[in-house]
């Protein structure tokens, strides 16, 4: 870190940003690089989709990072027979006015959580997706800008795919990133236990149910909207060299030609790069850019938006496998 | 009236009757011909044994077939077919014997006319030009000699003209790193390189220290991370990075001085640093 990354104009954001992570720390163990990745997504309202196996605490943690900022929370519970008049709201029959009145769907939030998307059928997943593009949505005759910030982190389950829509590759593409969850280590799992057992009961009239982590989030303090807008302007003046440019072109043009690749990125691809670099070097105190940002966001930004070729397929290959090829050959 | 209508209708079919027996029974007397038309001669009595055709050959003139013999009292009577094959006059009975081999006594002659469409003049054949006998000998040796001449053409067809693959030379082997960082580390102490060049030198300085950091299989993020945190490498790259990135490069920086270990590297300067020996390493150059 240099003496330009720790300017002043910085400090206060910096600060915000620690105590989300300090709070959300509380509930969550481990998965530092989670929520990194949900802070890039909130400070560029960019999309973020989180792929991992049940009880990996995805849920827990997007709402964690709800109640730690003063946001407007709502989770959706995809299921095969959710209509997208449940997400984006209807018109509905006043009964006493005799006159239609718009209700609105649970879309109208600042930070909605889509959990298991993939297991809504593909109107559902368009009709969400289209509000995340345009953020607006059209109920009857009337259309509605979304609030702001609005932010949809959407989780799906690598397993069990029976029953499930997979998201082809041009919805996939709205999601600024695509992080893949992973078990925690053994030390932080076993710190999750130790935090478990000291959670205790939680009376309810006459009697008590367990406490779970949820409970926790009651409990955390609250940062204001007005810093978090404060980060996504700080976000803004970040800046990006002619030189990182250089480097995300050739990434993704390396991804455009490389044989084992049907499907390479595209432009949003690259602008998905440069937005969630700058949204990293400010969580970790620079005032710029440099290539770490762009090798640590490489795979969350490209991974799913490339697609491998038959030939690569049928030789076991995979995309990961791929992608690090070509990352290790622009820095070879 | 009856009677008389039946007996008028009887007679007028008896005369009906007779007059087709008269015409049936009317025996064919063809004593002319032309070449090689059939005619007949019949109702012939001939006294004597009963005659037979005379064995004809291929240069008969006549040929006479008995189509019919028939009792005649104490005679013969015989219907004959015959063929004329040359123009003149004949007699049939010529052209018979008995049956039973006894010579030929006098018979009535069966006269017979034979004549030809074609005039005169055309009679004969036109004379065949001499023609020089066929080859008879030598088959063997003109298949061996045909055989080779196909050889031969066939070895034209796909030799002849044709453009030989040229051999390619050898591939020049791939600049090496080294090959590729010193001009651009030229370029840009000079201070004429583009931003493109620029970006290329940090990627290469990367690649640099991963070579030389032993980090060739580890993850690109993680090479980096592990450069940022090497002694020498870390501060290049940090400098590198400010100099770069940075909204305001530091002043006081000299970049020329900066990349000058860096303006001499061999493929050599590219070994992992020996970690029992530490002195090996510093920028390779």
């Amino acid at each position: 870190m240099t003496a330009s990354a720790t300017a002043p104009r910085f400090v206060e954001t910096l600060k915000f940003l620690d105590q989300i992570k300090t709070r959300v720390g509380k509930v969550v163990v481990g998965q530092e690089v989670v929520v990194e990745r949900v802070l890039i997504s909130l400070l560029t309202s960019g999309h973020l989709l989180l792929q991992g196996v049940p009880g990996l605490a995805k849920t827990l943690l997007v709402a964690a990072v709800s109640k730690t900022v003063d946001l407007s929370y709502s989770r959706i519970q995809f299921t095969i027979d959710l209509l997208p008049s449940d997400i984006v709201g209807s018109e509905i029959l006043d009964q006493k006015t005799h006159e239609f009145r718009i209700h609105k769907g649970p879309i109208f939030t600042n930070l909605l959580l889509a959990d298991e998307i993939n297991r809504a059928a593909p109107k559902v997943q368009s009709a969400l997706l289209e509000a995340m593009q345009e953020r607006r949505v059209t109920i009857g005759n009337d259309n509605f800008a979304l609030p702001a910030p609005f932010l949809v982190i959407a989780t799906q389950n690598p397993v069990e795919q029976a029953g499930t829509f997979e998201l082809p590759e041009a919805q996939l593409d709205r999601f600024m990133l695509l992080h893949r969850l992973e078990y925690l280590k053994p030390e932080e799992e076993l710190e999750v236990l130790r935090r478990n057992a000291k959670l205790g009961v939680r009376r309810d009239g006459k009697g008590a149910v367990a406490r779970t982590e949820f409970d926790v989030l009651g409990e955390q303090e609250k940062g204001s909207a007005d810093q978090l807008v404060r980060a996504m302007e700080d976000v803004q003046e970040v800046h990006v060299s002619e030189a990182f440019l250089e480097h995300c072109v050739e990434i993704v043009n390396r991804t455009r030609n490389h044989p084992s690749l049907e499907l390479g990125c595209s432009p949003r691809a690259g602008i998905s790069l440069v937005k969630a670099s700058r949204a990293r070097a400010l969580i970790h105190g620079r005032d710029y850019v440099v290539p770490e940002d762009l090798f640590a966001l490489a795979e969350d930004v490209i991974l799913h938006r490339i697609r491998l070729s038959y030939e690569a397929v049928a030789e076991g290959q995979t995309s990961a496998q791929v992608l690090q090829e070509i990352l290790n050959e622009v820095a070879k | 009236m009856m009677r008389l209508t039946v007996n008028l209708t009887l007679r007028l079919l008896a005369c009906m009757m007779l007059c087709a027996t008269v015409l049936i029974a009317q025996a064919r007397d063809q004593r002319e011909a032309t070449v090689g038309m059939r005619a007949y001669v019949e109702q012939v009595v001939m006294a004597g044994p009963e005659l037979v055709p005379a064995p004809s050959s291929m240069g008969s003139q006549v040929v006479v077939r008995v189509v019919k013999t028939w009792p005649h009292g104490e005679h013969l009577r015989y219907d004959l077919e015959w063929v004329g094959f040359e123009e003149g006059s004949y007699n049939l009975t010529n052209y018979l014997v008995h049956k039973d081999g006894t010579p030929m006594g006098a018979l009535p002659p069966i006269n017979v006319k034979v004549r030809s469409l074609l005039p005169a003049e055309a009679f004969e054949p036109s004379d065949i030009d001499p023609a020089a006998a066929a080859r008879l000998d030598g088959y063997s040796t003109l298949q061996v000699v045909v055989g080779v001449l196909w050889g031969i053409g066939l070895l034209a067809i796909l030799f002849v003209g044709r453009k030989w693959a040229v051999k390619p030379p050898p591939p020049s082997p791939p600049p090496t790193l080294a090959d590729r960082l010193r001009p651009i580390v030229e370029e840009v102490a000079t201070g004429n390189a583009d931003n493109a060049k620029k970006a290329e030198l940090e990627r290469l300085l990367v690649a640099f220290w991963r070579a030389r950091l032993d980090l060739g299989s580890a993850r690109a993020v993680d090479a980096i991370m592990a450069i940022r945190k090497h002694d020498e490498a870390g501060a290049l790259l940090r400098q590198v990075e400010a100099w770069l990135h940075a909204p305001e490069p530091p002043k006081l920086m000299d970049v020329s001085a900066l990349l000058r270990p860096y303006r001499s590297v061999t493929a050599e300067s590219f070994a992992p640093i020996d970690a029992n020996n530490p002195g090996s390493h510093g920028g390779g150059a």
